[in-house]
């Protein structure tokens, strides 16, 4: 009941509508055009004895022209007919009569009906192309304004729900993207304005047939009469559908106009564009991407293959010596082949620790087992760690009193600290002190490695964090390029800095810095009240 | 050194390990049985009867923690664990599940052997002596009186609670959630902050150079283990 009633009050209406307006003009244009002629005609009775007849007709051009502009052709015309009838019957003597006494006022008569009709339809056409050139304009400004709203985004979800709003605006109800599974036969939905818009067999069957034949559907538009209104837009690049756009009007069995629809492909060829962009944009940085890990495996590849086999080598040749049957070796000799052994072991599993750290750096799996830590206790277990490689530098240490805790994954910050010692006595020359010293200032904590060994070039200072950095200076040296790299991903990942100052003076400072929250001090301090020295 | 004889069992699945250990283990006087698997392992057990098992925790048949608990359902027999540095959760989670102590790969003999020295004498309960001595350090049981270097250090009762803790499992680590039931309870199992702040206090009143400690030193990850003289 309900639905009969609303459609029949929207019939009247469109009845009223048609009704109301004469050839495309409401028929209230047509009373101001009669108002305007006899405003005009009252205006002319006051003015007419100071004024000739000829400056009287000139006034009902007048309405004519407002009419053409304002009103349309039809008002505009009816102007016209009533300025010569109202002029004639009011000023053209004989007064009050239609008749005209002499020619040359008759010829007045048909030159301002001439005069009007050309006005009216100039001017009516002129109006027209302003309006169209207005729309077109609105047209333009939509496309650009959907243009740059794609454009501005990165990813394609964002950019499928941008151009569907603004269709969904544009045809005053609901659209949708199908995009098909590259794996299957599945049509999907990959935006919508609504969730729930959701389509029959039949329309499904639609949609494919717009995906494989590159044509739009739906009313009027070719092969579908639904029940409900929608159609369905193919969505082309480089000839090649890519997707469907489906939209559905809120006002049930409505057409869409040939602007609307034109402006609507308009639409779904700019999207197409963007999409095309964001897979090459993503093809690109896939490219890129490729290019770089194929640099490091064979970088990573050259520096496996030197630096297990320097240390293989050495310990391969003191072990053969040692099997050698009737060795000639002192005592003395043999210590020295077994003190390589070990270091040389020892300096592999290393490299395996940073080989480690780094390709879970790399792989973006590295999880932070972040607790409480005191910077004491960390040096600590380093100087255990590295007894034997610091065995000839003699050692400075510099905590301050106190050292706050701080938050931070504790191997991982053992794993920088060695890096960076190991990194000292690399370069520096035997019996050089190096050392360690850890401040605190505006909570945050300062650790700085310190050796006496050549200072780095300023040029080359930013550089020594990058993977695989060597300086130019000490391409002699052993190693991967890969311990200071580590450290700054592993201090990046903490939420701290890490840098490198060098002078002739003092040679090479190496700091890294790590915020220090403020602690649960209260915590400890209610503890120790309880807890008296007894 | 101790030839004691006692009955060490390996279990690794890589050959050369087994074999190394049978060589240096048998050079001290042990008596080495081998297993290749975990199940082979079990098994040995209850034929081989060791005095004590070295377990690698990467075995390809079985989980090394399962093996563990396994064992533990019917032995007491010390386990060791072999485990690689990077793993400090299955560290943990095998000394939970009931090893006695762990050591790292690549490790050194000398620290393999002090692992089996104190296992061993912790399971046949030899300690029941009322003063500890480490080196310079010694802790009297009876009178709770520590002394450090011939001198007598006044400790709060709970630093006095850790270091006896520790110096009772000397030269074994003692993980952070073992250290924290045994002293304050098991309510208290996670919060490790609290031993950080003691074992610095303890540090700071026993080291000579805290920064570089000799008695208690720290297991990353996992706890902490007070050194004996052994190594």
């Amino acid at each position: 009941m309900k639905t009969t009633s609303h459609k029949t009050s929207e019939q009247n209406e469109s009845v009223q509508k048609r009704l109301l307006s004469l050839f495309g003009s409401p028929l209230k244009h047509y009373a101001w055009a009669v108002l305007s002629v006899s405003i005009i005609t009252v205006i002319g009775e006051i003015l007419t004895p100071h004024l000739d007849l000829i400056n009287i007709v000139l006034l009902f051009l007048l309405p004519v022209l407002i009419s053409a502009v304002r009103w349309g052709r039809g008002p505009s015309f009816l102007s016209s007919f009533m300025g010569v009838l109202t002029f004639n019957f009011f000023f053209v003597p004989p007064i009050f009569t239609f008749a005209v006494g002499n020619t040359q006022h008759l010829f007045v008569l048909v030159v301002f009906f001439l005069v009007a009709l050309v006005t009216s339809t100039t001017a009516t056409k002129l109006r027209n192309e302003l309006e169209k050139a207005t729309e077109r304009e609105i047209r333009t400004l939509t496309l650009y304004e959907l243009s740059r709203e794609i454009a501005a985004k990165a990813d394609l979800e964002q950019v499928l729900k941008t151009f569907l709003d603004k269709v969904a605006e544009t045809i005053n109800g609901t659209a949708v993207v199908l995009i098909q599974d590259p794996n299957n036969e599945i049509l999907y939905k990959m935006a919508a304005t609504l969730d729930n818009a959701v389509f029959d067999e039949k329309e499904y069957a639609v949609a494919r047939w717009v995906l494989e034949h590159g044509q739009p559907a739906g009313k009027e538009l070719g092969i579908f009469e639904g029940a409900r209104s929608l159609f369905f837009f193919p969505i082309k690049a480089e000839d090649k559908t890519i997707a469907v756009l489906g939209i559905r009007p809120n006002i049930e069995s409505a057409a869409l106009s040939p602007e609307k629809q034109q402006l609507i492909e308009t639409f779904a060829n700019l999207v197409a564009v963007a999409i095309i962009r964001l897979q090459l944009a993503k093809e690109a940085e896939q490219a890129k991407w490729l290019a770089e890990s194929e640099k490091l495996h064979r970088i990573l590849l050259n520096s496996i293959s030197h630096d297990f086999r320097t240390p293989l080598a050495s310990i391969t040749g003191a072990v053969t010596s040692l099997l050698v049957e009737g060795s000639v070796y002192t005592q003395e000799t043999k210590d020295i082949f077994l003190h390589t052994i070990r270091e040389e072991a020892h300096r592999m599993n290393r490299f395996v620790e940073n080989l480690l750290d780094m390709v879970r750096l790399e792989s973006g799996a590295l999880k932070l087992n972040m607790k409480w830590c005191d910077i004491e206790d960390i040096i600590g277990v380093v100087l255990r760690e590295t007894r034997d490689a610091l065995q000839e530098h003699p050692l400075q240490i510099d905590i301050l009193p106190d050292p706050p805790s701080f938050m931070a994954d504790f191997i991982l910050i053992e794993h920088v600290i060695i890096n960076l010692l190991e990194n000292a006595v690399k370069y520096s020359l035997p019996g050089s002190s190096i050392s360690i010293s850890a401040h605190c200032q505006d909570r945050t904590l300062l650790l700085t490695v310190a050796d006496p060994g050549p200072p780095i070039p300023k040029t080359e200072q930013e550089h020594v964090f990058d993977k695989f950095y060597r300086l130019h200076s000490s391409k002699h040296t052993s190693g991967t390029g890969l311990g200071l790299s580590i450290c700054k991903g592993i201090i990046d990942a903490h939420g701290g800095s890490i840098w490198v100052d060098s002078s002739p003076e003092y040679g090479n400072r190496f700091t890294f810095s790590l915020p220090v929250p403020e602690e649960l001090s209260e915590l400890t301090q209610t503890r120790e009240g309880t807890d008296n020295v007894g | 050194m101790s030839a004691d004889g006692a009955r060490v069992l390996v279990v690794d699945d890589e050959k050369q390990i087994r074999r190394m250990l049978r060589a240096a283990l048998e050079g001290y006087g042990y008596n080495v049985g081998e297993a290749a698997s975990g199940h082979e392992g079990l098994g040995q057990t209850s034929i081989f009867h060791p005095d004590l098992i070295i377990l690698d925790l990467g075995l390809p048949d079985l989980d090394g923690i399962e093996v563990i608990g396994r064992l533990r359902e019917w032995t007491q027999v010390p386990i060791i664990v072999l485990s690689v540095r990077e793993h400090e959760d299955d560290k943990i989670k095998a000394l939970d599940a009931g090893a006695d102590d762990y050591v790292t790969k690549p490790f050194s003999m000398g620290e393999l052997l002090a692992r089996l020295r104190t296992a061993l004498r912790h399971a046949a309960k030899l300690e029941d002596t009322p003063i500890l001595t480490f080196g310079e350090l010694s802790v009297d049981l009876a009178y709770r009186k520590v002394t450090i270097r011939g001198e007598e250090i006044k400790l709060t009762p709970t630093e006095y609670e850790v270091l006896k803790y520790l110096a009772q499992q000397a030269g074994r680590v003692v993980t952070h959630r073992q250290l924290l039931r045994a002293i304050w309870g098991s309510n208290y199992q996670e919060e490790s902050q609290y031993l950080r702040v003691y074992i610095g206090q303890l540090r700071r009143k026993i080291e000579a150079d805290p920064s570089q400690p000799t008695y208690i030193i720290t297991e990353p990850g996992v706890g902490y283990r007070l050194i004996t003289r052994d190594y």
